[in-house]
């Protein structure tokens, strides 16, 4: 009878104790006193942690001022948005997350509008950059890098740098050698390349994906995807099986900086990088298009510090941080004269990513209904599977992409 | 008739304790009648003080619970929120200052988490008013109330049940029946990507959901009915050939006269040991299409081109199962083991007596023992293999994905797309309307098959 | 007679040694990339052209980014307390369905089943919430809580089990004057060997396989992570070409504690129910 009473009154206290505590709900969020210690929490990729310490330690030098109190938590940039929403209240006041997921999290109330300062992150990051941060016009988040996109790695010694301009002139040369060209076009990211080349558009209208990948151009570039995926010399895959082939079975491949250090490794002498290629429709030569992702910081609606929070995202992502961060771990900064440093365009990887950008597109527009279709019509290809004609295959692809499942 | 039988029967059950209550009441002595507004009265003042204190306590408890905030959440329940996140400008600031809005999912829950607390109180309520009624009746017939020392000989003899029972009811409730309600309630809702807290609110909208669900596009509601089916057979495979082969293993192992018994175990719980994660991507590595499975039987000369073991349609549905055969046996292996050493060796000595072949022996004694003490195993994991989303998720990741299929791949289950569709929509209350589907279907068959096994029927006459 | 027994043993052991092959070949096949020297995430031969161990030695000592040495521990404290409580519920829950008869047993019974039905991911935030209205988020507590909680689901197998032990025993024993208690204690537990090992071993395997809960749980607490999930960090497209082999090795050492606690328990595991009735 012991043992029962006291499990009951403690899981009873709990329960009331519990209970108790959430629910100061409702305060609005006052001005900070001067004296308190602010207390900020920053999320960042694990990989990021160092760097990222050196850089609270000079902010904190650089305001003495104010007492803080600053943590760091490893959240990846791709999983903030899922982590944050679980519990916005435990979120960190500023957040690294893939510029993405900034409709979400706009959608969800989650940021902060950047306006202190905002004229000067303007005009010191890349126009591709600050829209990518945007919604509506509105500045919501400072852009960190302009890292997420692709670009073709390939073997200087099967291809010569005119030979990697057109895809066609690869497939050939690939062929002869008995190598093959890799890209994953069983994937949404990779194979919307193709289609944004030639004029595809993928835009939001009331919540909803609106694309036009299957007008006439879109099925042109149906057809250029249905040549490239039944050439001999297509290879398709993940990133494992383009790093352990490269230089072996695979003479270039699609890929993003990621890969760079194990590449060049593969390669040796023969590493080289260059924007995509151009591939060939009914209607004459096109360039490939690409998706680019910028890293953003935000800062959470819910911080009790949103001006210190913000000096902090905005110190954390200044010229002179960027160009530490691309030290640390050579990342394409969304700075413009970080970008344009010396060191920057000696990278070959990151320099092949620069030059593809003019051709790239905001992936800031690409809803989650996007993907699997995408991805479908991707697989249907791969398996030489014929049975549908492509401009159906078009129609069920963009009909999917473009319908909600509910209406409420 | 009979749920119609037992529906009446309950109901006058109810009609007879509340008819009580309120004649007891009125018979009651002045300790009784005080007891139904002080909880633990009727015991304090006879002089059962560790039992008294123990409800009055509660009781306390409960007002300082609903006072501090349990109240708060029940009167949130109705509209989940009123206050929308907004903004002011501060111009000394330089910012939108944002002024905090209430979070619909917290005060769903907490509200949901209150209700359950006072059901708590309503039991331990009623609970000390018929301690409090006996009591007196007792002293009435001039017997001795039950003392402390024998309430506690009793939690560990006539009462061991409840004393045993306590924690894991009480894990159970806190662990899995608030987050279910919680679950079950988000379908009612408009809980959706465009009413994500903190920034929006989100509230009752009644059934529209479900009448979203089967007045949905014609794509949508094909995907749903051949994922079914999909899902069905995959779980049925999954479950039986698991289990025949299993204990088939099982049985051969224990056979005498095989040596190394322990070793042969080993082997195949080693498999276990490795996390599920690591052995099924490496399964996904080595069954890709490059995958070294391939390039293996490609150099040996068994095959010209690779075998697509995960890409096409039909095959990676076969590969699933199989792999998932890798995964499964082990453990009923180990399951099976357990109970086949509890077939009394007489039977089989006996059986062999009369001539019995070992293939009679397994169909007369071995499986039907088996089955009656396994069946409870079997449907859970009928269920189990119905929700399973690990090997499925990270094996194919549902793939290979179709056109003609929304959202989802030929491998994908009703659960893997389920989770698809929040992941990329954020769509909970139709993600939690699909799930109470299931849930029903799945329930009200296990239910059936459940007290209709012999395990259940006749769980007294065994042995 | 003899013959064609000592025929169907070996067949018999033919039939184990392939299974055993094919069973074996993924673990050796992650055995052996863990020792593998060349980087990278994926060869297209099998065994290694060069062996190391130092992914092995790197997991423990190169800890500043994957910090294995101190999940590993994390883990296995979790996992010892989760296998207790687990271990406990389960058995007393189906002791008292099986061998206790009282007024609400039916339909408890029912309950709890139909309750482990629904899909469980989306109870995983609510959960949260719970603990966190405890004050037990980003703990290890937190996380033993979660991986027992759900224990009594669990009954059903044991609870067969139980069935099975010939009632006449414990109503011996409770005719010469023992409690409920006691009879648990004495003689259905020493009884039910198999069915603890297996219970054992199950819960205690659940905490080193999930990286879902705890990623929802620990959040950004990275020190108190478990194996799995930092493991999983190891995988990312950032790492995975970096740390594939570490992630192996790393793969393995979860293998070895689950492997001991099997083999140094399946002495418990022969002699069933028969053997400790004719003993008791």
């Amino acid at each position: 009878m012991k043992k029962l009473l006291s499990t009951l009154i403690a899981s009873l206290m709990l329960l009331s104790v519990s209970a108790c505590s959430p629910s100061s709900n409702n305060s609005t969020t006052t001005e900070t006193k001067t004296g308190d210690t602010v207390s900020l929490t920053v999320w960042g990729s694990q990989e990021e942690q160092a760097v990222l310490q050196g850089m609270v330690d000079e902010f904190i030098q650089a305001h003495p001022e104010t007492k803080w109190d600053i943590k760091l938590g490893v959240v990846s940039e791709a999983d903030a948005k899922t982590r944050y929403l679980e519990d916005p209240a435990a979120a960190a006041d500023v957040f690294a997350f893939a510029n993405d997921q900034i409709n979400d999290l706009v959608g969800a109330g989650a940021l902060y509008k950047v306006t202190r300062n905002a004229e000067e992150i303007k005009s010191r990051n890349s126009e591709g950059s600050i829209e990518g941060a945007s919604y509506d016009g509105q500045l919501y988040g400072y852009p960190m890098t302009a890292d997420n996109g692709y670009f073709l790695y390939y073997d200087s010694s099967v291809f010569t740098e005119e030979d990697v301009k057109s895809l066609d002139a690869m497939l050939a040369k690939a062929a002869a050698a008995n190598k093959k060209v890799f890209m994953d076009v069983s994937n949404g990211w990779y194979i919307a390349s193709f289609f944004l080349g030639n004029g595809g558009t993928l835009t939001i209208e009331d919540g909803v994906q609106v694309t036009n990948f299957n007008n006439e151009k879109g099925l042109e570039t149906a057809e250029a995807i249905k040549a490239f995926t039944a050439d001999p010399a297509f290879l398709t895959g993940d990133d494992s099986i383009l790093v352990a082939g490269m230089g072996d079975t695979i003479a270039a491949g699609v890929s993003g900086t990621w890969n760079a250090a194990a590449i060049k490794e593969a390669l040796g002498d023969n590493y080289a990088a260059t924007k995509l290629p151009e591939f060939t429709t009914k209607s004459g030569l096109v360039q490939m298009g690409s998706f680019v992702g910028y890293k953003v910081l935000g800062v959470n609606s819910q911080t009790k510090y949103p001006e210190q929070a913000m000096d902090l995202a905005d110190f954390l992502t200044n010229e002179d941080n960027q160009k530490k961060r691309f030290e640390a771990r050579q990342l394409l900064p969304s700075n413009i004269n970080a970008a344009s440093m010396p060191e920057v365009s000696e990278d070959v990887a990151i320099a092949a990513l620069q030059a593809q950008n003019p051709f790239g597109t905001s992936q800031k527009n690409v809803l989650g209904t996007y993907w699997a279709p995408a991805e479908a019509f991707g697989a249907t290809m791969e398996a030489k599977d014929y049975s549908t004609d492509l401009k159906t295959l078009l129609d069920t692809m963009v009909e999917q992409i473009s319908t909600k499942p509910s209406s409420n | 008739m009979e749920v119609k039988s037992t529906f009446n029967k309950i109901f006058s059950l109810f009609v007879y304790e509340i008819k009580n209550f309120f004649i007891n009441f009125i018979k009651g002595d002045l300790i009784t009648k005080t007891s139904y507004f002080v909880m633990g009265f009727g015991s304090l003042a006879r002089k059962q003080y560790v039992k008294g204190l123990f409800f009055l306590l509660i009781q306390v408890l409960y007002i300082i619970f609903m006072v501090s905030s349990g109240g708060y959440y029940l009167s949130m329940l109705k509209t989940l929120g009123i206050n929308t996140q907004g903004e002011v400008w501060d111009e000394k600031a330089q910012i939108f200052r944002v002024q905090q809005g209430d979070n619909s999912m917290l005060l769903l829950l907490f509200g949901v988490s209150a209700i359950l607390v006072t059901i708590v109180l309503i039991g331990f309520y009623f609970w000390q008013v018929k301690i409090a009624i006996r009591n007196e009746r007792l002293i009435k017939e001039g017997k001795k109330l039950p003392t402390f020392k024998q309430d506690y000989r009793d939690m560990f003899d006539k009462n061991f049940h409840i004393t045993i029972l306590l924690v894991p009811v009480v894990l159970t409730v806190l662990f899995t029946v608030v987050p279910l309600i919680f679950m079950i309630l988000i379908a009612f809702t408009n809980f959706d990507k465009n009413h994500q807290p903190p920034g929006n609110l989100f509230t009752w909208v009644g059934l529209s959901n479900f009448q979203n669900i089967f007045g949905g596009n014609a794509l949508w509601s094909s995907t749903f009915a051949r994922l079914f089916v999909w899902t069905i057979i995959w779980a049925v495979f999954a479950t039986f050939l698991n289990y025949f082969l299993g204990m088939l293993l099982a049985i051969i192992i224990n056979k005498k006269g095989i040596k190394l018994k322990k070793m042969w175990r080993t082997i195949f719980v080693t498999t276990i040991a490795v996390p599920q994660f690591v052995s099924l991507m490496l399964m996904a590595k080595l069954l890709h299409d490059q995958g070294a499975l391939n390039v293996l039987l490609k150099n040996l000369g068994l095959v010209s081109d690779f075998i697509p073991f995960l890409s096409d349609p039909f095959l990676a549905k076969v590969t699933i199962i199989i792999v998932n055969l890798w995964v499964g046996i082990p453990y009923t292996m180990l399951i099976t083991s357990g109970v086949l050493l509890n077939i009394p060796e007489d039977i089989y000595e006996a059986s062999k007596l009369d001539g019995a072949s070992p293939r009679q022996q397994f169909f007369y004694i071995t499986l039907p023992y088996m089955l009656h003490v396994t069946t409870p195993y079997l449907i859970t994991q009928f269920v189990g293999n119905i929700n399973n989303f690990n090997v499925i998720y990270l094996l194919t990741g549902g793939g290979p994905l179709s056109l003609n299929l929304y959202q989802a791949g030929e491998t994908d289950l009703l659960v893997t797309w389920l989770y698809k569709l929040t992941v990329n929509e954020q769509n909970y209350s139709l993600a939690s309307t699909i799930g109470i589907i299931i849930f029903i279907v799945v329930s009200v068959v296990s239910l059936i098959v459940y007290n209709n096994t012999s395990a259940v029927k006749q769980e007294d006459d065994f042995s | 007679m003899k013959n064609k027994e000592r025929m169907s043993n070996l067949l018999i052991y033919t039939i184990l040694s392939v299974l055993s092959v094919i069973w074996i070949f993924p673990i050796a096949w992650l055995v052996m990339q863990s020792f593998r020297k060349e980087g990278g995430a994926f060869t297209s031969y099998i065994i290694p052209k060069q062996w190391t161990l130092d992914n092995y030695i790197k997991l423990f000592t190169d800890t500043r980014l994957f910090n294995f040495p101190r999940w590993f521990m994390n883990t296995l404290f979790v996992a010892v307390c989760t296998c207790i409580i687990t271990t406990i519920i389960v058995l007393l829950t189906s002791y008292a369905f099986s061998r206790l008869r009282f007024k609400m047993r039916k339909p408890l019974m029912n309950i709890i089943l139909v309750l482990g039905m629904f899909p469980g991911f989306m109870a995983m935030i609510a959960i949260y919430h719970i603990l966190k209205a405890f004050g037990l988020v980003q703990s290890l507590t937190s996380l033993i809580l979660v991986y027992s909680g759900g224990a009594a689901m669990g009954y059903y197998i044991a609870k067969g089990f139980f069935d099975t032990i010939p009632k006449a025993i414990d109503e011996a024993a409770l005719i010469d004057g023992a409690t409920k208690n006691q009879v648990f204690w004495k003689i259905t537990l020493p009884m039910s060997k198999p069915i603890i090992v297996y219970t054992v071993l199950t819960s205690f395997i659940a905490p080193w396989l999930d990286f879902i809960f705890v990623s929802v749980i620990m959040k950004d607490n990275y020190s108190s992570y478990t194996v799995a999930l930092g493991l999983f960090q190891m995988i990312s497209r950032e790492n995975i070409t970096q740390y594939f082999t570490q992630f192996c090795a790393g793969a393995v050492i979860i293998a070895i504690p689950i492997t001991i606690l099997f083999i140094t328990m399946q002495k418990y595991y022969v002699g069933g129910v028969t053997a400790g009735g004719a003993k008791g």
